[in-house]
């Protein structure tokens, strides 16, 4: 009933092309993210420098490659799994890769990696990885857990760490910065896949 | 919003139909709005939604891009 009255409400203020979702999320059976904006948000108001941006984003990443690392470990018995996590670790190295760049330009420095490390997370234990989950925990929790129920949880990751760059994207003002987010959410929503087609084989 | 307003016929798309749009489209192209409350939006929320709580709408206007699509859920 909310997205009728505020499709009402935007087709009144001009807006053209308005829709409301029938059944609104209950009806959605697709992939949902978690987490308010502005757990997120809080590191990248338009306020705060590019520079502590894509320095967020840089630890998440590499929290992210520790968690596929120990993925990767863990089930390295089964040769598919263990090449998708592999396959995983080296495409978010690659996304660590276009953030330093993006850094490097941005603030014609190098970064600063046991500072952005230290700023964002305490410590290789205590690192968090995409979706603000803590590295450890979820290598914890893996290790009771079957080869289908570890891909949901990277699945879980993988939204939301799209959700977060297309909000990056949208709140940095950056535009080369800007550019990179966006390459990063498309890169992720690939992951994600990947990640859904492997599933698909092991339910 | 007077009461009549319930029952003009609003625009909609079915789920399955905004899952179809958001898979064919660049999230750039078109605004995903939720409209439910932060709480609401924090258990779960389709990727890359906008949230902008209803009480709030009509003084952020400004944050939905209206030469594109708009979904509201």
């Amino acid at each position: 009933m909310r997205s009728r009255s505020a499709t009402n409400l935007l087709l009144g203020a001009g807006l053209k092309n308005v829709y409301t979702m029938e059944g609104g999320i209950r009806a959605w059976k697709g992939m949902v993210a978690y987490g308010l904006p502005e757990a997120g948000m809080a590191y990248f108001s338009p306020a705060t420098d590019a520079e502590e941006v894509v320095g967020l984003a840089w630890a998440l990443e590499e929290g992210s490659k520790l968690f596929y690392q120990g993925v990767a470990d863990h089930f390295k018995l089964d040769k598919e799994t263990r090449e998708i996590f592999s396959w995983l670790v080296s495409a978010e190295k690659n996304h660590e890769k276009h953030l330093l760049e993006t850094y490097e330009s941005m603030t014609g420095s190098k970064p600063d990696f046991e500072k952005l490390r230290t700023r964002f997370s305490d410590g290789l234990s205590g690192s968090f990885m995409e979706g603000g989950v803590a590295v450890q925990e979820a290598l914890d929790w893996v290790k009771g857990k079957g080869v289908s129920q570890s891909l949901e949880l990277a699945m879980a990751m993988e939204v939301n760490a799209f959700d977060l760059y297309i909000k990056m994207s949208r709140a940095i003002e950056d535009p080369k910065a800007q550019k990179i987010f966006k390459k990063l959410s498309e890169e992720e929503q690939v992951h994600l896949e990947k990640l859904a087609d492997l599933l698909d084989t092991k339910i | 919003m007077g009461v009549l307003d319930y029952f003009k016929s609003i625009p909609a798309m079915t789920a399955e139909e905004v899952r179809q749009f958001i898979t064919e489209k660049h999230p750039d192209d078109y605004n995903l709005v939720d409209v439910r409350q932060p709480r609401e939006y924090e258990i779960d929320h389709i990727p890359g939604a906008n949230l902008i709580p209803m009480a709030e709408l009509k003084d952020r206007l400004d944050e939905i891009d209206p030469g594109k699509p708009t979904i509201v859920y």
